[in-house]
């Protein structure tokens, strides 16, 4: 496309090439994943003392463990001897060390040196001077978040604010009580496309009439094409016949107890750059969890959460899982469906985003600031 | 004899290193039993006193060879040759050591300038 200036209803997207590029890729790894808080894990995947998850966060590999008192630290999977990679599973459990399979250098669940081979001959060497090197740690929703950045973002700016600037506050959040519901059904979606083709369809909903027939039966309004984002703290409200967000407007499970009445037959929705969505309904919440692999491929980890008494009893969620799990479907075939068009010399200017679209113009325009080189 | 420490500065469940050539061991068992052996495990060059001790039993931090604490023997390799035990009384509340006659079973490349 040439510079020809657009009609006041439509503003340009990025550029294909910022879909498709190494080295714009490279540069969003290290100056995004890299820096930002990044969701890694469901505090519960950890299960105790030595359980371990390897994530890959931009360009590192980080372990994240628990540590004799339960506490979750994280490390780079990095040996700080000659640079071997400590844990090459993506999950286990070590019983009381990280040993290196190379040297033998053995780190304990703190990350602290504790023995190598001669090091009592090397008593200069200080022993958590040479221990693994941490990455900060937050717990919170029940979810462990890890930064990479020397001087990590105040958390409660960049992730907590999100949150309360989306639904008005962030009492609206904690109604639904993440940290103590469990994991009813976790779907890993393997997506060829680009990290942010996903969360721009994620912010708006002008496709939802075309490619969510279900989504839309269960909430009539997303048919306007405006989602839930569009507005701060406004839910979409469940179709009068709608009992439950659920497949086929069934009945769900039991509402979660501390939602008020305003939050009653209502969808949430929240993006929290750059990698997880979150949607809230009375009775479960969807956690999404992106994790980028290449500049057209990214992984999409999908927890569906219940009252704990919903999951321990077995209660069949297949109803609301399917709902969802079809709405994600959809959304990837369609981010998918773009990818290869991503490189095609008539979209090298991009494509443009219509009215209700627009307030994705300001997610480019983070990205671009997130890339550029002014501080 | 030497005189190590008060028995009060050694937890049950703790060990200590002593630097002395070559460098002792000395555990206090979560049972109260103090015992002492060489430090170095006798596969390759680590302190037994940063391994695990569980029981009456030390495991190496390194490769996981076990020793028995009141024999020195090997229970589980790759360790081959057994390390001294040295004899500990307690007088007084201290802790008091009587380092063992016999020659050590020093690892390959301790005491010696060598490579693979």
């Amino acid at each position: 496309m040439s510079t020809t200036s657009l009609p006041e209803s439509l503003i340009s997207t990025l550029p294909g090439i910022y879909y498709t590029d190494e080295a714009i890729f490279a540069l969003e790894q290290e100056r995004i994943f890299e820096q930002l808080w990044f969701c890694a894990a469901r505090s519960s995947d950890l299960a105790g003392p030595g359980s371990f998850k390897t994530v890959q966060i931009g360009r590192e590999s980080i372990i994240v463990s628990r540590n004799r008192t339960g506490a979750v630290r994280a490390f780079y999977n990095v040996c700080r001897h000659r640079g071997a990679k400590l844990c090459t599973e993506d999950s286990g459990e070590i019983k009381r060390a990280f040993q290196c399979a190379y040297h033998a250098w053995t780190y304990d669940l703190d990350g602290a040196l504790i023995a190598a081979p001669n090091l009592t001959k090397m008593p200069d060497v200080d022993r958590s001077e040479f221990g693994l090197m941490r990455v900060a740690v937050r717990e919170w929703l029940g979810y462990v978040w890890l930064c990479l950045a020397d001087e990590p973002p105040s958390f409660e700016q960049a992730v907590m604010q999100t949150v309360a600037d989306r639904l008005g506050d962030l009492e609206s959040i904690e109604h639904y009580d993440l940290d103590n519901l469990s994991v009813g059904r976790r779907i890993v979606y393997d997506v060829k496309a680009n990290w942010k083709l996903i969360v721009e369809n994620f912010m708006e909903c002008y496709h939802c009439a075309t490619i969510h027939p279900e989504l839309t039966e269960v909430l009539p309004e997303f048919t306007d094409g405006y989602a839930a984002q569009y507005f701060v703290g406004h839910g979409a409200e469940f179709g009068q016949q709608i009992e439950g967000f659920t497949i086929d407007g069934s009945p769900g499970m039991d509402r979660i107890p501390g939602i008020s009445d305003e939050q009653d037959r209502r969808y949430y929705a929240i993006t929290i750059k750059p990698q997880v969505f979150i949607n809230l309904v009375p009775d479960h919440v969807i956690f999404h969890r992106m994790y980028p692999v290449a500049p057209d491929h990214t992984i999409v980890e999908c927890d569906w959460l219940y009252l704990p008494a919903v999951v321990e009893s077995g209660q069949d969620v297949s109803l609301s899982v399917e709902l969802f799990d079809r709405v994600n479907r959809q959304d990837f075939d369609a981010c998918e469906r773009c990818q290869p068009a991503m490189s095609s010399r008539v979209y090298a200017g991009g494509g443009v985003l219509v009215p209700s679209e627009h307030h994705i113009g300001a997610f480019h325009d983070w990205v671009r600031a997130q890339l550029s080189d002014v501080t | 004899m030497i005189r190590v420490c008060p028995l009060a500065d050694l937890a049950r469940g703790e060990a200590k290193r002593l630097d002395l050539d070559p460098a002792v061991a000395i555990f206090h068992t979560e049972d109260g039993e103090v015992l002492a052996i060489d430090d170095t495990c006798t596969h390759q060059d680590a302190s037994l006193a940063d391994g695990w001790l569980e029981g009456c039993e030390v495991e190496c931090p390194l490769h996981s060879s076990k020793f028995d604490l009141r024999t020195g023997q090997v229970d589980a390799p790759p360790a081959k040759r057994p390390v001294r035990t040295h004899q500990v009384t307690i007088t007084d509340g201290d802790i008091y050591l009587t380092i063992a006659s016999e020659q050590p079973n020093a690892p390959a490349g301790v005491d010696v300038e060598a490579g693979p």
